[in-house]
C-alpha cells in the first residue's frame, strides 16, 4: 500500500466579487486551483511535482499537509483519510507529515532565535521538558550542519545567510521525526553554488531518517537530480507521470514536450530549442473546455476541445492525460 | 568591431551605518557593438550595481566614487538645453539634463520585476506616450502609435491591448511591455537586469527568443544581467563572471563553458544542473562570500579556492589577457 | 575596555576618554550631553532651591530621600548586571531581582511616609513611593538604555528625550505637594493677579494663589486621567482587535462597523458629550477619553493582525501543530504589540490635551483642585487684561508633557519597527 494516496482531490477558491457583480451574476466564481488529481507516493520515494505558476502544484503540496482543506476528494495517509481530520487528531497527525517553505526568510519568525524556532515544534506538540527540547534541538542543529549548535542556537534569522536559513527550515521540519515531508521549492531562493549543498542535505536526511518526499519545483533541471518519479501539472490537473529518466528523454504529453524544450541548457553548443508552446497558461478561473492545453497545443485535433482526457495508465509507471494516447 | 562602451576602473561604494561596502571594485569592461554581454554571478556580486551605474541609477546609499564609463555616440544627441556631440563621452561626467537625454534614447534599462515597474494607474499607450514625448515633445500621436504597435507586435502582443492597464496583463506580458517601452526610442544599448527570472520557463524561452529577434532587427547591443548560466549559454556572446564586486573572468561563451579558467567560474559551472546530463554530480562551493563591509585582503575568493597560494591572500590579481582575448583575474595565470 | 567592563559601565562608557575616535564621536556626544546636563542641572537646582523654601518644610528632605532611592536602584542594577555577566544569574532572575528591589523600596517608603508626617495620612507615602520609583526607572532607563542610543541613532535620542521629559514631569507632580513654597489651594497668599516677582516667581492668580505652586502641582489630575484612560483603552481595544480580526467573518465586520462609527466622531466633541453625561470626576473623565480612543487601538491592532496572520511563518507554525491560541499568543501578539505601544504614547499625549480641554469647558473637576486645565480657563479671562502669566505657564506645562509623550512615541516607533535591510 502506498504511503500517500491522493484520490480525485479538488480545491476551489471562491473569488470575492464587488457588490454589483455579485448582484448581477448567480454563479459563484471559483479559482479552480486543483481540479481533480490522483496520484500515489510509495514509502521511501521522492516524487517530483513539476509545473509552472498557476499549475496548482503549490496548492497540492499544501493540501497534502492540510494547510488547506480539499473541496472534494480524499487524501489517504497510511490508510487514513486526512482530508477531513480536525482538532487533536489533526495535530497528532502533523507529527508524521511536515512541510518546508520556499522562502526561508519569510517562513522564520524574525523575532525568534532560530534555536527557539526549531524547538517550538516540540513545544507546540507538548513533547519533552525544556532541557530535553534543548538537547534535541542542539542535535538537530548539528545534523543540518549548523555547528556548533551552542553558537547557532541564539542567532536571529537576519544574521544567517540564505543557505543557512534554509537549513533551519529543514531542521524544523525533521525534529518531530516525520515520515513524509513536502518540500515546496526547497532551493529556489538559494544561490546556485549552494543549491547542491541543500539537496545533498535533503538526501542525507532521507537516508538517515527513512523519509518520503514530495518535491515541488518549477526547476526541472534540479528535479532530475533528486526525484525518482515526476508528475507534471498543468492548470490544476496532472498531465503526465513517469520515471525520472523516461520523462526527460521521451516526454509524451505535448505540454511536457514543450516544457522540456524550454529548459535552458548550460551548454552553448546544445541544439537550440525547438518551438516552444505559444501563449501563456490561462487563468484557472475559466479553464479552456475539454483538454486544458488545447489552445496552445500544436497537436490538437477535434476531440481535444470537446472532451477532457483522463489520466491513463500506460504501464511501466507511465501515465498520460492526452487524447493522442487514447488507445 | 568598435567598442560601444568602455568601463575603466569603476568603483561604487555603499555607505551604510555599519560601514562602507564596495559594491563594484575597480571594474574594467569593454562592450563590443552589436554583441550581447552576459554579466553573471550570485547574489551580492555587484552585477546589478554595475548595470545601474551605467545608467547612473545607483540607489542611495550607493555612490560612484571613481572610474570612467565611456560611451561611443554615433550621432549628436539633442536635448532641450543643448546637445551632446557625437564621439566618446564619459557618462559619469554628464550633468542631469544630459544623462536624462541619454536614458531611454541611447541606453535602455529593463528591471527584474514587471509587477512594480509599470505605473498601475495609466494605460500602456500612455506609457509609450510619456516616454516618447519626454524625448521629443513635437512627436505626433500617429507616430507614437505606429512605433508602439510595431514593437509590441514583434513581442507578440496584439495591438488592441495597448489600451489596457498593466494589471490586465499577465506577468510575461507585462515584461514584454517593459521591453517594448525600453525599445520604444530605438536605443543603442539595452541593459536587462534579470529580465526573465521571475517568469516561468516557457515564457522565459519565448521572451528570450523575442529579444534575440529584436536585437537583430534593431542592431542592439545588450548587457544581460542574470545568475542563470543556462540562459546566458543560449543568448550571450561573451560572459563576464563577477564575485565580490570584481570581474573574475570574461570569455566568449563557448570557451567559457568548454574550459573555464578562473577557479570560481569552474566551480560555478559545476554546480549548475544540466538537464541533459543527469549523471553529472552536482557540486557546491563550501563557505560563503565575505561581508563586503569587512573585505579580506588579496583575492576574496581565496578561502574557498582549491588552488589558493600565498600570494592570493595578499595581492589582488589584475584582470589580464590570456589566450588572446580571454580575461581572467587569477594568480594562476600569466598574461600574454 | 573589555566586554565585561563595557556592559557594566553602561552609559558612563561614553564619558571615559578612549583613544582614536574619542575626538570624533564622543565630541558631538559630549557637546550634546553638556547642553542637556547643564540645562537639567539648572532646572534641578531651581527645583531644589524651591524645595528649600517649601511650604511643608520637609521638601528638600523628600527630594533627598528619592535621590537615595534612585541610588539604591543604581547600585542594585549594577550588581544585577555584574551577576549576569558572571553567569550567576539569568536575565530573567535579574529582572525579578530588580522588581523585588522596587517593591522593597516602595514598602520602605510607605512606612517612612507614615511615620515621618503621620497627619499626612499616606499622601507623603505615596509621594515617596512614586517619586522614588520614577527616579529609579529613570536611572534604569539611562543605565540600560544606552545600547539603543548607540544602535538606533537619532530615533534613540528622540525616544530617550521624550521618556525623560515624561518621567521628569511625573516626578515633579509626585513630590509637588511637599516641595512647593505655598499650598496650591490656599487663597490670598499674595496680592491678586500680580506679575511675576521674586516672592512669586510665576505671579499670582485672580484668587491670590501662587501660580508657581499651582503649576508644579497641577499635573496630578491630568496624569491620573491620562494613565487611567490609557489603561482602559488598551485593555479593551487590544483584545477586541485581536479577537475580531483573528476570528474574521461576521464578528469582525460588526465590530469594525461599531469602531468606525465611533472613530468618525471628532474626539473632543465625543469626550465632551460623554463627560457631560457622566458628570465630573477623575474616573468619568478617564472613561470619556477612553471611549474616544478605543477605536484607534482596535484599528491598528486589527490591521497588524490581518497582515501577520497571512505570513509564512505563521503557516509554518500551523504545520508544526499550533492551535489557534498558540498562534495568537506566541506569534501574532508579540509582533503586534509594538504598534499598540506606539498608539499608547500618542494616546497619552492626546488624553492630556483632551483632559485639559474638558476641564477648560468646565466638565472636569471641582474647582478647588489645582489643575492646569482650570488655570487655562481662568487665565484665558485674564489674557484680555494683559495678564499673560496665568494662562502661559500651565499651558506650557501641558505642551511639554504632550510633547514628551509624542517624542517617546515617535522614537519608540522607529526603534520597535525592525528595519530589515540597511
Amino acid at each position: 500500500m502506498a504511503l500517500v494516496e491522493v484520490r480525485n482531490v479538488k480545491k476551489y477558491f471562491s473569488v470575492t466579487k464587488g457588490i454589483v457583480e455579485s448582484l448581477m451574476t448567480r454563479e459563484a466564481t471559483y479559482v479552480r486551483a486543483v481540479d481533480g488529481i490522483s496520484f500515489e507516493i510509495e514509502k521511501g520515494e521522492v516524487l517530483g511535482l513539476a509545473g509552472e505558476s498557476g499549475s496548482g502544484k503549490t496548492t497540492t503540496g499544501r493540501l497534502c499537509v492540510r494547510l488547506l482543506r480539499p473541496t472534494e476528494g480524499e487524501i489517504i495517509y497510511n490508510g487514513k483519510d486526512i482530508a477531513t481530520m480536525k482538532g487533536k487528531e489533526l495535530r497528532r497527525m502533523r507529527r508524521r507529515i511536515q512541510f518546508t517553505f520556499q522562502d526561508p526568510t519569510s517562513s522564520l519568525n524574525p523575532r525568534l532565535k532560530i534555536g527557539d524556532a526549531i524547538s517550538d515544534a516540540l513545544k507546540l506538540q507538548g513533547i519533552g521538558s525544556a532541557d530535553e527540547r534543548r538537547g534535541r534541538t542542539d542535535e538537530i542543529l548539528e545534523r543540518v550542519g549548523l555547528s556548533p549548535a551552542s553558537s547557532f542556537y541564539n542567532r536571529l534569522p537576519h544574521q544567517l545567510s540564505g543557505g543557512q536559513k534554509q537549513r533551519v527550515v529543514f531542521g524544523r521540519a525533521i525534529i518531530l521525526n516525520p515520515e513524509f515531508v513536502v518540500t515546496d521549492e526547497p532551493v529556489a531562493m538559494v544561490d546556485v553554488s549552494i543549491k547542491a549543498q541543500i539537496l545533498d542535505l535533503m538526501m542525507d536526511l532521507k537516508r538517515e531518517l527513512d523519509l518520503t518526499y514530495l518535491f515541488i519545483s518549477h526547476d526541472l533541471a534540479t528535479s532530475r537530480h533528486v526525484c525518482d518519479r515526476i508528475a507534471i501539472m498543468y492548470l490544476g490537473k496532472i498531465v503526465e507521470v513517469a520515471d525520472r529518466d523516461r520523462i526527460y528523454e521521451d516526454p509524451l504529453h505535448p505540454y511536457a514536450v514543450g516544457l522540456m524544450n524550454a529548459i535552458p541548457i548550460p551548454d552553448p553548443k546544445a541544439k537550440k530549442a525547438e518551438a516552444v508552446p505559444r501563449g501563456e497558461i490561462p487563468s484557472p478561473i475559466n479553464p479552456p473546455s475539454g483538454c486544458r492545453f488545447h489552445p496552445r497545443c500544436p497537436m490538437a485535433f477535434e476531440k481535444c476541445p470537446n472532451e477532457e482526457p483522463e489520466l491513463r495508465d500506460l504501464g511501466n509507471g507511465r501515465q498520460v492525460a492526452c487524447h493522442l494516447y487514447d488507445n | 568591431m568598435a567598442n560601444l562602451l568602455e568601463i575603466q576602473n569603476l568603483t561604487v561604494e555603499y555607505k551604510t551605518r555599519r560601514g562602507t561596502a564596495r559594491g563594484v571594485d575597480n571594474v574594467n569592461l569593454n562592450l563590443e557593438e552589436n554583441k550581447t554581454l552576459g554579466l553573471a554571478g550570485e547574489s551580492g556580486c555587484g552585477k546589478s550595481t554595475l548595470g545601474r551605474s551605467i545608467m547612473r541609477l545607483v540607489p542611495y546609499p550607493g555612490e560612484v566614487v571613481g572610474g570612467k564609463i565611456l560611451m561611443h555616440l554615433h550621432h549628436d544627441v539633442p536635448y532641450p538645453k543643448g546637445v551632446i556631440s557625437k564621439g566618446i563621452v564619459n557618462i559619469l561626467d554628464l550633468n542631469e539634463d544630459e544623462i536624462r537625454a541619454l536614458r531611454g534614447k541611447e541606453i535602455a534599462y529593463i528591471f527584474q520585476d514587471p509587477m512594480t515597474s509599470l505605473n498601475p494607474m495609466i494605460k500602456v499607450d500612455k506609457h509609450f506616450q510619456e516616454i516618447m514625448k519626454a524625448h521629443d515633445p513635437e512627436i505626433e500621436e500617429e507616430e507614437i502609435r505606429g512605433r508602439a504597435y510595431e514593437i509590441l507586435d514583434g513581442l507578440g502582443i496584439s495591438p488592441e491591448r495597448i489600451s489596457d492597464y498593466p494589471h490586465q496583463f499577465s506577468g510575461g506580458m507585462r515584461q514584454r511591455v517593459m521591453i517594448g517601452l525600453g525599445l520604444a526610442l530605438r536605443p543603442k544599448l539595452l541593459i536587462a537586469d534579470e529580465p526573465t527570472t521571475s517568469l516561468d520557463v516557457i515564457v522565459e524561452a519565448q521572451i528570450l527568443e523575442e529579444i534575440a529577434e529584436l536585437k537583430e532587427l534593431f542592431n542592439l547591443t545588450m548587457i544581460l544581467i542574470t545568475h542563470n548560466l543556462g540562459v546566458l549559454a543560449q543568448t550571450a556572446d561573451d560572459i563576464a563572471i563577477m564575485y565580490t564586486g570584481r570581474i573574475m573572468e570574461q570569455s566568449p561563451t563557448e570557451l567559457l563553458f568548454e574550459d573555464p579558467l578562473h577557479p570560481y567560474a569552474k566551480a560555478l559551472l559545476e554546480s549548475v544542473p544540466d538537464v541533459q546530463h543527469p549523471e553529472k554530480k552536482l557540486s557546491w562551493i563550501p563557505g560563503a562570500p565575505p561581508d563586503l563591509i569587512h573585505p579580506i585582503p588579496g583575492c576574496m575568493y581565496n578561502p574557498r579556492c582549491p588552488h589558493a597560494m600565498d600570494i592570493c591572500k595578499t595581492t589582488i590579481p589584475d584582470l589580464i589577457t590570456v589566450d588572446g582575448g580571454r580575461l581572467v583575474a587569477c594568480h594562476l595565470f600569466r598574461g600574454d | 575596555m573589555s566586554q565585561q567592563e563595557t556592559a557594566i559601565s553602561g552609559v558612563f562608557y561614553y564619558l571615559i576618554p578612549r583613544t582614536g575616535d574619542w575626538k570624533e564621536r564622543s565630541r558631538s556626544f559630549l557637546i550634546g550631553l553638556a547642553v542637556v546636563v547643564i540645562g537639567s542641572l539648572a532646572i534641578i537646582s531651581a527645583f531644589i532651591g524651591l524645595a528649600l523654601r517649601s511650604n511643608s518644610g520637609i521638601g528638600i528632605y523628600v527630594i533627598v530621600y528619592t535621590i537615595l532611592c534612585a541610588f539604591v536602584v543604581l547600585i542594585s542594577d549594577a550588581y544585577r548586571k555584574y551577576r549576569i555577566q558572571e553567569k550567576h544569574m539569568t536575565p530573567r532572575t535579574g529582572w525579578l531581582f530588580l522588581s523585588a528591589i522596587f517593591i522593597i523600596l516602595g514598602f520602605v517608603s510607605v512606612v517612612v511616609g507614615l511615620f515621618w508626617v503621620p497627619e499626612s495620612e499616606g499622601s507623603l507615602s505615596s509621594a515617596l513611593v512614586l517619586g522614588g520609583t520614577v527616579l529609579g526607572v529613570v536611572v534604569i532607563l539611562l543605565y540600560d538604555g544606552y545600547p539603543i542610543l548607540e544602535e538606533r541613532g537619532s530615533a534613540g535620542y528622540v525616544a530617550m528625550a521624550g521618556l525623560l521629559i515624561v518621567f521628569a514631569m511625573v516626578y515633579m507632580t509626585a513630590v509637588s505637594w511637599w516641595v512647593v513654597p505655598y499650598d496650591p489651594r490656599d487663597l490670598d497668599v499674595g496680592p491678586y493677579i500680580s506679575a511675576p516677582s521674586v516672592q512669586f516667581p510665576l505671579g499670582t492668580t485672580s484668587l491670590g494663589q501662587d501660580l508657581l505652586s499651582r503649576t508644579i502641582a497641577g499635573g496630578g489630575i491630568m496624569l491620573q486621567v491620562a494613565v487611567l484612560s490609557v489603561l482602559v483603552c488598551f485593555s479593551v481595544g487590544v483584545p477586541l482587535g485581536l479577537a475580531a480580526s483573528y476570528r474574521g467573518g461576521v464578528a469582525d465586520k460588526a465590530t469594525s462597523l461599531v469602531m468606525d462609527s465611533i472613530f468618525a466622531f471628532p474626539g473632543l466633541v465625543l469626550a465632551i458629550a460623554i463627560a457631560a453625561m457622566l458628570g465630573p470626576g477623575v474616573v468619568n473623565m478617564a472613561l470619556a477619553i477612553a471611549v474616544v480612543y478605543i477605536p484607534s487601538y482596535f484599528r491598528v491592532i486589527r490591521s497588524q493582525v490581518l497582515t501577520v496572520k497571512e505570513l509564512p511563518y505563521v503557516e509554518a507554525a500551523i504545520v508544526l501543530g499550533a492551535r489557534d491560541r498558540d498562534i495568537l499568543f506566541r506569534y501574532v501578539l508579540p509582533n503586534v504589540l509594538p504598534s499598540a505601544v506606539v498608539v499608547m504614547s500618542i494616546n497619552f499625549a492626546d488624553a492630556i490635551l483632551t483632559a485639559a480641554g474638558l476641564t477648560f469647558v468646565g466638565l472636569g473637576l471641582p474647582v478647588s483642585v489645582p489643575d492646569w486645565g482650570w488655570d487655562l480657563t481662568f487665565g484665558s479671562h485674564q489674557l484680555i487684561a494683559g495678564k499673560w502669566w496665568v494662562i502661559t505657564y500651565p499651558g506650557l506645562m501641558i505642551v511639554i508633557l504632550a510633547l514628551g509623550f509624542t517624542l517617546a512615541g515617535e522614537g519608540l516607533n522607529e526603534i520597535l519597527t525592525p528595519k530589515l535591510k540597511e
